[in-house]
């Protein structure tokens, strides 16, 4: 077949009908089905696109829709509605409904306050992030010269996306107490009555009362979570480091997309970024692979041999390997990784018993890219990770119905197949979602890392972008060794983080598009 | 007691699927209101607007001429049964039906009154204290109604109360269900997807398909008049024959043509069909499996088949038989008036002959499948 | 020959591969329960306060819990247990709250508020340790007032984590809502008198996890105390025993502090396993 017949073969893959599919060999079957899985990647990656077009048109739309609807609700309204487009919670309050008119009145005023007493203030500096740096000055009292602190561009940054934060909390409560007056207004034509404060406080236990269950667990969500994040990707854009602190040596600055061209330019002058990336995360990838299903398959097959019929004692053999969740995994992973250290028992003991003569330096072998160090934290993660699966699968082994087991045996299935045919099927559809969860979630393993090596052995070759890396160092201890490291490159860490975002998000993505077998939530309602 | 009305109501759901469209109904006080159809048809879902767990997108209910669009549900006054009986799983069966009475803070000497009161008409006085795992469905089942009971609320709400319910229980508990209503006497709207539920327990059937109501009705009316070709299928069990025919006419009587057999349309139903003006050409016949008779060769109107599969149902027989040009019939006969020999003539791969009387005879539009003489 | 393999019992061929099993577990078993048997035998040892290349101690006694007494462990472990119940307390209500709302409640922004947490879980946290730690002490909330300041970042998102919660609550069925609202309850009411009732499990589960957590952070906890000790949390001062300038007098201190760590969060684990258990199965069958 000459090449080009291939290739368009290739891209124009040909759909079998379901009694076509049944005619194919089993290997055809298998490339058949592969084919349109990775078929299938570009498909989904279109539609993720697509989707994001469509997510921001339907913003537009909105958008449109609420100006429009606003002129409309000006033209149409009393003036006790005009009125509210100034002072807000106004046409509540001139309709009797004082508490909540009110509260408009007070979220603005609070608004006004701030701005004018600190708001605008960090708002008018967010582009420059402060003027004044810390400078000698003639002090006349002491006759010398001494440092006086200017601008503060951390404080700066933070309160200024703070103060955005309030801005839009104030264009969506504008927007709402608008929206009141117009429902108001509707609700006195059609001659009913409107809704009094006790009513407003009963039905903050009624039918509002997921306002009242979500106002502070989201509160905390948005101060503790959002707004760090907000600031942190900033952040990637500025030049903020252990010599640009903001305050106390000098003050940092926007950088623009400079910190990106470091990390990802394969040819950056002196050090190299992007290779000491590629490595890192090369090697995320491989640990979380290995990681995520060494201790599936070896979580699953522990958790049948205990649930087997005729082994006694599961309890017991469930609670020994339990203990590992209960210990804080700081103490577990510390002592286990000092039990492997060079002067350590392991060691001790096989020299003990003659088996080696020297002590086998199991975090500081840099052959073969520290191999021996990779393998090992592979492999003493199985001894943490097991117990969780071997929980879960337990679990989900005792939900498979018995009746498939037994019309296997009926169908003379053996032992093997009947894990392959029904056991391994079943638990990969119900634990698709966790699989992916557990994946993402060992990419950011910080702790197994961190106290197990410390990301040792050192890459010499790597190192020096970014203070020193090791072979079993992650993205994540990667970032964490680079804000603790002696220059405190923040603005890197914040670009790793990002980036290592990006990884987890389009990875997430791909499979949430690309399983079949990754369910709506609400199939399990 | 109260009177429910609901005027243009709609639902529409998130995704833009409409649910039940225009939905127009009165239903008078301590009326028995039954609405049936196949699932997904929107029944439950317009009993729920009734209630208040759905929002409804358009139109109106009124209870007791009261607009309760925007009422909670536990403001509007109404009691309901689950279909899943939804009894608080850590609660006695005295405090699951004592719950309601409890939160209007009714002093407990009354909620002992009006619990054991209730308790006694369903025979649950000795499960008081159980929890309700330790009850069978069908107890679970009366205490869900013991609940919805001691309220004295306006109207009764029940979802598909007996499917969660074995067959022999479900005809008890249907025979209950039609007591408690001589004993409550109050407005009752229940919903189900058995057409022999609604038939026996209904004032009233409305017959649901797609969200659209097909008719509505009393029994009789719904099963002598059918609409349209849905409800005559819908309702009755085995279901109705259909069979595409011609419906002609000749010397003013209307005859109709089934497998080569000409049939005259004879009786009360020949007449409305002539004072119709229906028109002659392509019809769809529907006749009732109890409606079909057996015969002999050579009677007029005897049309031959053979029974492919006999069931003997005790007190009848249901003969599928095929017709010489393959249409497959249902036919119901009793089995008093037939000897040993009779039933043999029956069996399996015998043939025979069946006829059947103009006044049974169903005609649909077979465009828009409308009954002719609506 | 075939014949007799057919014939071999069902009992024999069990008997066999039970056997494998037992043989299996017993090595899986005696690995994984190693490292808690040398720490527990190495807090005892008093011959030598360094890691050294054997497990039995050559010489018994409590010197490194008299130690540990005498030490600013007590503190921290204070510190600790009162972090971990403070915030099981409030993080159950955090969780709980968002968890029943997410599954009870439709409402406008609900499935773009799902969308929006599940996203923010992509970023790695690490990220935002400086900025909390900033913010922290611009509060005045860390060294000596860490344990506040600790508490506060622990609760204050924990409502990310309501996965497993909201498939709990997913399973309870909405008809028992359905029935109490018509029965005249509250949306509140509902939640108080008929849902939480029957969340026992996984309320226990949700404490438990949440007491845990602290017990092993020394990251974030590091940071806020900043070399001030009576801010410090076990984990912490720990870590810092196993710095190669403390190893040599600390390591065995380390195992009996580790000893005295694991045991009360150890027992609390194992006497409500089963709900612990049972979250984790539903979590993840939940996705």
């Amino acid at each position: 077949m000459a090449p080009t017949a291939f290739l368009q073969r290739g891209f124009h893959m040909k759909k079998y009908s379901d009694l076509e599919y049944l005619r194919l060999s089993k290997g055809q079957k298998f490339a058949y089905r592969l084919a349109s899985f990775f078929g299938g990647i570009p498909q989904a990656l279109l539609g993720l696109l697509l989707g994001i077009g469509r997510f921001f048109k339907k913003i537009g739309q909105g958008i449109g829709g609420e100006v429009a609807d606003l002129v409309l609700t000006f033209k149409n309204g009393d003036w006790k509605t005009r009125i509210s487009y100034l002072v807000m919670g106004f046409g509540s309050m001139a309709r009797g409904q004082i508490l909540r008119g009110l509260l408009f009145l007070l979220f603005e005023a609070v608004f006004i306050f701030y701005m004018i007493f600190a708001g605008g203030h960090w708002l008018s500096m967010l582009p420059s992030l402060g003027k004044i740096g810390p400078h000698e000055e003639y002090n006349p009292v002491l006759d010398a010269y001494t440092t006086v602190y200017g601008d503060n561009s951390f404080k700066i940054l933070l309160y200024g996306v703070l103060t955005i934060f309030f801005i839009i909390a104030l264009i969506f409560t504008w927007r709402v107490n608008i929206k009141q007056n117009k429902i108001s207004e509707q609700i006195l034509r059609s001659g009913k009555k409107l809704k009094s404060g006790k009513d407003d406080l009963r039905s903050l236990v009624d039918d509002q009362f997921h306002k009242t269950l979500l106002a502070l667990p989201l509160t905390g969500i948005l101060i503790f979570t959002v707004l760090p994040i907000v600031f942190m990707i900033l952040v990637a854009f500025t030049n903020y480091d252990g010599t640009h602190d903001g305050y106390n040596n000098s003050l940092f600055s926007w950088v623009g997309l400079d910190n990106f061209r470091t990390m990802l330019s394969w040819s950056g002058s002196g050090v190299n970024y992007s290779a000491t990336f590629g490595e890192i995360l090369t090697w995320t990838l491989i640990w979380a692979f290995f990681a995520t299903f060494t201790n599936y398959f070896l979580g699953m097959f522990v958790a049948m041999m205990i649930n087997k019929k005729g082994i006694r004692l599961k309890k017991a053999w469930r609670t020994i390997l339990v203990l590992t969740i209960a210990i804080p995994q700081f103490i577990s992973l510390l002592y286990v990784s000092k039990m492997f250290a060079k002067n350590g028992i392991v060691n001790g003991i096989l020299m003990d018993l003659g088996w080696i003569k020297t002590a086998i330096d199991f975090w500081g072998s840099t052959a073969h890219s520290g191999l021996l160090a990779r393998v090992m934290v592979i492999v003493i993660n199985i001894w943490i990770g097991i117990p969780y699966l071997m929980l879960i699968a337990t679990g989900i082994l005792m939900n498979i119905p018995q009746d498939l087991y037994e019309s296997s045996r009926i169908d003379g299935a053996n032992a093997w197949q009947q894990f392959s045919k029904i056991t391994l099927p079943y638990m990969l559809f119900i634990t698709g979602p966790y699989l992916l969860t557990s994946f993402t979630g060992n990419m950011n393993n910080f702790n197994v890392i961190y106290l197990l090596t410390g990301g040792a052995p050192t890459n010499a070759a790597a190192s020096g972008a970014a203070g020193s890396v090791g072979f079993t160092d992650l993205l994540i201890t990667w970032l964490f060794k680079i804000t603790t490291g002696p220059d405190s490159q923040y603005y890197l860490a914040s670009v790793v983080g990002i980036l290592v975002f990006v990884v987890v998000a389009v990875i997430s993505l791909i499979v949430y598009n690309v399983l079949p077998s990754i369910k709506n939530e609400e199939d399990f309602q | 007691m109260a009177s429910v009305k609901l005027t243009k109501v709609k639902k529409v759901y998130d995704n833009k699927v409409v649910a039940v469209h225009d939905f127009d109904l009165d239903i008078k006080d301590k009326e028995f209101v039954v609405f049936v159809g196949p699932s997904g048809c929107g029944k439950s879902t317009t009993l729920r607007m009734i209630a208040g767990l759905e929002e409804i997108s358009d139109g109106t209910v009124e209870i007791d001429g009261e607009v309760v669009n925007d009422l909670q549900p536990k403001d509007r006054n109404i009691a309901m049964v689950f279909q899943n009986y939804a009894l608080y799983p850590r609660m006695t069966v005295f405090d699951n039906i004592a719950f309601s009475l409890r939160l209007q803070k009714v002093p407990e000497d009354v909620i002992y009154e009006k619990v054991t009161h209730a308790a006694e008409i369903l025979g649950i006085t000795d499960y008081l204290l159980r929890k309700p795992r330790a009850l069978s469905g069908g107890q679970r089942q009366r205490v869900a109604i013991g609940r919805a009971m001691v309220r004295d609320s306006k109207v009764f709400l029940m979802d598909e109360p007996l499917s969660n319910l074995d067959a022999k229980l479900r005809n008890q508990m249907r025979a209950e269900i039609i007591l408690l209503r001589q004993k409550l006497d109050t407005t009752f709207i229940y919903v189900t997807h058995d057409q022999t539920e609604a038939m026996t327990l209904g004032d009233r059937i409305v017959i649901m398909k797609d969200g659209y109501i097909q008719q509505v009705g009393t029994p009789t009316e719904v099963f002598d008049m059918p609409k349209n070709l849905f409800v005559g299928e819908f309702i009755g069990a085995p279901k109705m024959n259909v069979m595409r025919t011609e419906l002609s006419r000749e010397n003013g009587k209307f005859f109709v043509k089934p497998f080569g057999v000409k049939l005259e349309v004879d009786g009360a139903k020949g007449e409305a069909l002539a004072a119709k003006h229906a028109p002659t050409g392509g019809v769809i016949l529907g006749v009732r499996p109890e409606h079909i008779q057996l015969t002999t060769a050579g009677a007029p109107g005897a049309i031959p088949c053979t029974v492919e599969v006999n069931e003997m149902m005790g007190s009848e027989l249901h003969l599928h038989v095929v017709t010489e040009d393959g249409t497959r019939l249902i036919v119901r006969t009793p089995t008093v008036d037939l000897d040993a020999a009779q039933r043999d003539a029956l069996s399996n791969g015998s043939r025979l002959y069946v006829t059947f009387r103009g006044k049974v005879m169903h005609f649909f539009d077979p465009a828009t499948e409308e009954n002719l003489l609506n | 020959m075939n014949n007799q393999k057919r014939h071999m019992g069902l009992k024999a061929s069990a008997r066999i591969s039970n056997t494998i099993i037992y043989v299996l577990l017993v090595v899986i078993s005696v690995v994984w329960l190693i490292p808690f048997i040398c720490i527990v035998l190495q807090s005892f040892r008093v011959e030598n306060t360094w890691q050294v290349g054997y497990v039995i101690p050559q010489k018994w006694g409590w010197d490194n819990y008299i130690a540990l007494w005498n030490s600013d462990f007590k503190r921290r472990y204070l510190n600790t247990f009162i972090i971990a119940l403070v915030t099981a307390a409030l993080q159950t209500v955090f969780v709980l709250c968002m968890s029943y709302t997410l599954s009870r409640f439709r409402f406008k922004l609900r499935a773009g508020l799902m969308r929006f947490m599940l996203i923010l879980g992509m970023f790695p946290g690490m990220l935002t340790m400086i900025i909390l730690y900033r913010v922290l002490k611009d509060l005045g909330l860390t060294q000596a007032n860490a344990v506040p300041g600790l508490i506060l970042v622990y609760v204050a998102s924990s409502a990310m984590g309501y996965y497993v919660s909201k498939g709990f609550f997913d399973t309870i069925p909405k008809s028992l809502d359905e029935a109490a609202r018509v029965d005249g309850a509250t949306r509140a009411q509902v939640l108080w008198k008929i849902i939480l009732p029957l969340a026992k499990p996984i309320v226990i589960y949700t404490i438990l996890t949440a007491f845990m957590g602290p017990w092993g952070d020394f990251v974030f906890a590091r940071y806020v105390s900043f070399g001030t000790s009576s801010g410090m949390n076990v984990a912490v001062g720990m870590y810092n025993w196993l710095n190669l300038d403390q190893i040599g007098q600390r390591y065995t201190m380390f195992c009996a502090g580790g000893v005295v760590v694991a045991i009360p969060v150890t027992i609390l684990f194992m006497c409500l396993q089963r709900y612990y258990v049972e979250g984790v199965t539903g979590g993840a069958v939940k996705g």
